[in-house]
Formats: structure tokens, sequence, C-alpha cells
């Protein structure tokens, strides 16, 4: 009990600032609902997806064609089979990959394992007008500290970069994060998705995290892709003769 | 060697004397979860046994690659049989690691005997359910994947 309290005020960084900011350093693995998980710990159901119309039917017919190609066995390719990072905020969750997250009193910084994706967290600094962010993979974050969680405001996620669930978005797309320890080992990311234009109401869902002690984060450097596209748009895997 | 599977896999998995290429015996309880595509492209319902030599073992990413040289029943090119070349793909150097698995696992020449869900389309290849090492360990294909965990 004493160890545990002792390990919450460190975590928490109790300081004699106003502003008491949590140590979130670390190499943290996603921690998903399912065999060996706790409850306690998984995190809510996400929220639903609502897409406007003109979103709505593409996505849903994409949907379809997935599913019917999968049942096939020839799933449709996404981005990712040509070894094109996931970007903002699919990035965020990618299988069992770890997330390193190095902090800076000005700066955090985010390295995933898979793709060794990298984004950076200015924190303290005001956001830029939507438009006038060059869009990209990762777009512009900010952040600042709400008591013991950190929120990061996101934008500027180029449309061809899918979202949640391969949702499309517009321009207009911005991405709230609230991290905090949920306990000293386990982080949560509820990740709030707004975008007037392509969603009806916003999309919430939470990631997890545990903690990896001394884990040594390696590189991922897409060398050796055998995967490719065919004339369908299938994923195949070339095979060797010898 | 090609064999289909007597038993399931959390012990030692013994060949019948029936070669066929692959037995339907369930669905594995893979997780869906890709690195970069799905495994759709793979009929995880279907488990072929390949008892072969290494004649690659390429530690990369996105994903590690086993290429296997297996002899039909009549043994190899010498004893009067043929050989037929198998491409296997596992997850990557990130996902073993956490598995158990190390990039000095595999060698060329090593025999070893890899359980593996088949292509769809017939192409000699297929993804890694579970493999016996030389020194006699079993490894599966990550966490959560094949029945070694």
């Amino acid at each position: 009990m004493i160890r545990t309290a002792a390990a919450w005020v460190l975590a928490l960084g109790i300081a004699s600032s106003a502003n008491a900011q949590v140590d979130l350093s670390g190499v943290w693995a996603p921690y998903r609902a399912g065999r060996g998980a706790d409850p306690a710990l998984t995190p809510p159901p996400p929220s639903p997806i609502v897409l406007k119309p003109q979103y709505a039917k593409p996505y849903e017919a994409r949907r379809a064609a997935e599913d019917a190609a999968t049942k096939r066995g020839e799933p449709l390719a996404t981005a990712a089979v040509s070894c094109v990072p996931y970007g903002m905020p699919r990035m965020m969750a990618v299988a069992l990959y770890p997330v390193e997250i190095i902090q800076r009193a000005d700066q955090i910084t985010m390295v995933t394992e898979a793709f060794s994706e990298v984004r950076r967290v200015f924190l303290n600094k005001p956001q830029l007008p939507i438009d006038e962010v060059p869009p990209g993979y990762y777009g512009r974050s900010v952040g600042k500290w709400d008591g013991s969680t950190l929120v990061v405001d996101t934008v500027g996620i180029k449309e061809s970069v899918l979202s949640y669930q391969l949702m499309p978005h517009s321009s207009q797309m911005r991405i709230t994060e609230r991290i905090r320890l949920v306990t000293p080992d386990m982080l949560h990311d509820q990740i709030t998705i707004e975008d007037p234009l392509a969603l009806e109401k916003p999309v919430v869902y939470t990631l997890a995290y545990r903690r990896m002690p001394n884990y040594e984060m390696v590189e991922f450097i897409c060398e050796n892709n055998r995967e490719y596209v065919d004339e369908k748009g299938a994923v195949r895997m070339k095979v060797k003769d010898k | 060697m090609i064999a289909h599977l007597r038993r399931g896999y959390g012990g030692q998995a013994r060949r019948t004397a029936v070669w066929i290429a692959a037995l339907v015996v369930g669905v594995a309880a893979h997780a869906r979860v890709s690195a970069h595509h799905s495994f759709a492209m793979f009929d995880t319902a279907r488990r072929v046994t390949l008892v072969g030599t290494v004649t690659a073992f390429e530690w990369t990413n996105p994903h590690v690659y086993i290429e296997l040289d297996v002899p039909d029943e009549k043994g190899d090119a010498v004893k009067g049989g043929a050989v037929k070349h198998w491409s296997v793909e596992l997850g990557s150097p990130s996902i073993l690691q956490q598995g158990g698995w190390k990039f000095s696992d595999v060698k060329v020449g090593d025999k070893l005997t890899a359980v593996i869900n088949p292509l769809r389309n017939g192409d000699a290849g297929g993804l890694l359910f579970q493999v016996t090492l030389r020194d006699g360990r079993v490894l599966g294909n990550g966490p959560g994947r094949g029945g070694a965990q």
C-alpha cells in the first residue's frame, strides 16, 4: 500500500508548481480488451461513427467491398500495404507495437515502433488556424496540462490519410486527446474526433496502454515488403522459387 | 515433407504416414490484428506442416521470412525425390521478439518443422502458425499467435 502510494506520488510528480505535471515518459504497449485483460483497466467502448451522407455513402460502400473481398480471401489493400505510414490518429494503435513517449518541459515526442513514426506535441503554444497548417500525416499538435491530464489538440491531417477505422475526413478534422495515467503503469488516451464537414457528431474512443519497463525500442525499416496490390486492388504475397 | 496433423499443437504434433498437401483442422484462434495488411489471403482454417531445410532467414520489416526447401515423401533429389520451395511469412521482428524470438534462432541449413496457414491462391507460401526449431524449441508467430503460446 505504501509502495503504491509512493509510486503515485512519483508518477504524478507532485511539485511546488501549481501546475503539477505527470511524467508520461517511457515505452507503452497497446492494452486491449480480451484474454487476460483487467476489465477495470480496459477502455470504455467507442462511440459510433456517424458520417454526413456525402461521406457515409462511399465509406459504407468501401466497407462492404472490403467485407466481400475478405470473404473471398482477396483482402483489399490499404496504404499501409505499400509501407506508407499510418499518420494520425491510426498510428497511436497499430497491433501490439509500442509507443515511446519522451517528455520535456516544452515538448512531448511520441515515437511509434511500427513504421518509426514520430509526432511532436508543442507545449503551451497556441494552435494555428487549421487552414494555416500544411496538411500532413501528423498535422500540428499543441498540448497543455489540465491538472494531471495532458490535453493535445491536433489539426492539419491530409484528407488522404484515413482516420479512425479508415474513416474519411475533411481538411477541417480536429483531434483532441486527453492523456492520463489511470495507474502508474497504465495510460489512457481518450481521443475525440470532430469534423464539421464530415461527421454528424464527434467520434470518441479511448486507447489503453501498459508500461513496458526496460523495453528497448527496435527499428522498423520497411525494406522487405513482399506484399503487393494486384490489378483488382487485392493484397497478394510474393513467393520465391528457391 | 508435407504432412497433415493428427492432433493439436499444444504438445508434440505427430505426422501421419499419409502425405498430402493440406488438411482442414479447424479455425485457428489467431488474433486478426495486422501490422500492415489483412491476413485474409491466408487460409487460417487450414494448417500445412512443412518439414524442410532453411535456405534463407530474413529478419526484416515489415515481415520476417523463412525460405524452406521441402522434399516430397521420396526424400531429396539424391534419393530420387522432388523438392518444393516454400516462402513462410512471420510477424515483424518487434512482434516476434515479444513472442520470445531472436534474430539468430534460425540459420541457413537448419532442418525444421513449420506449421503454416497456406495462401488461398495455391502459391507455395503461407503464414507461420508454429515452428519447431533445430534445438527443439517450439515458437509461435508472436504473442497470441500460434499453438506455442
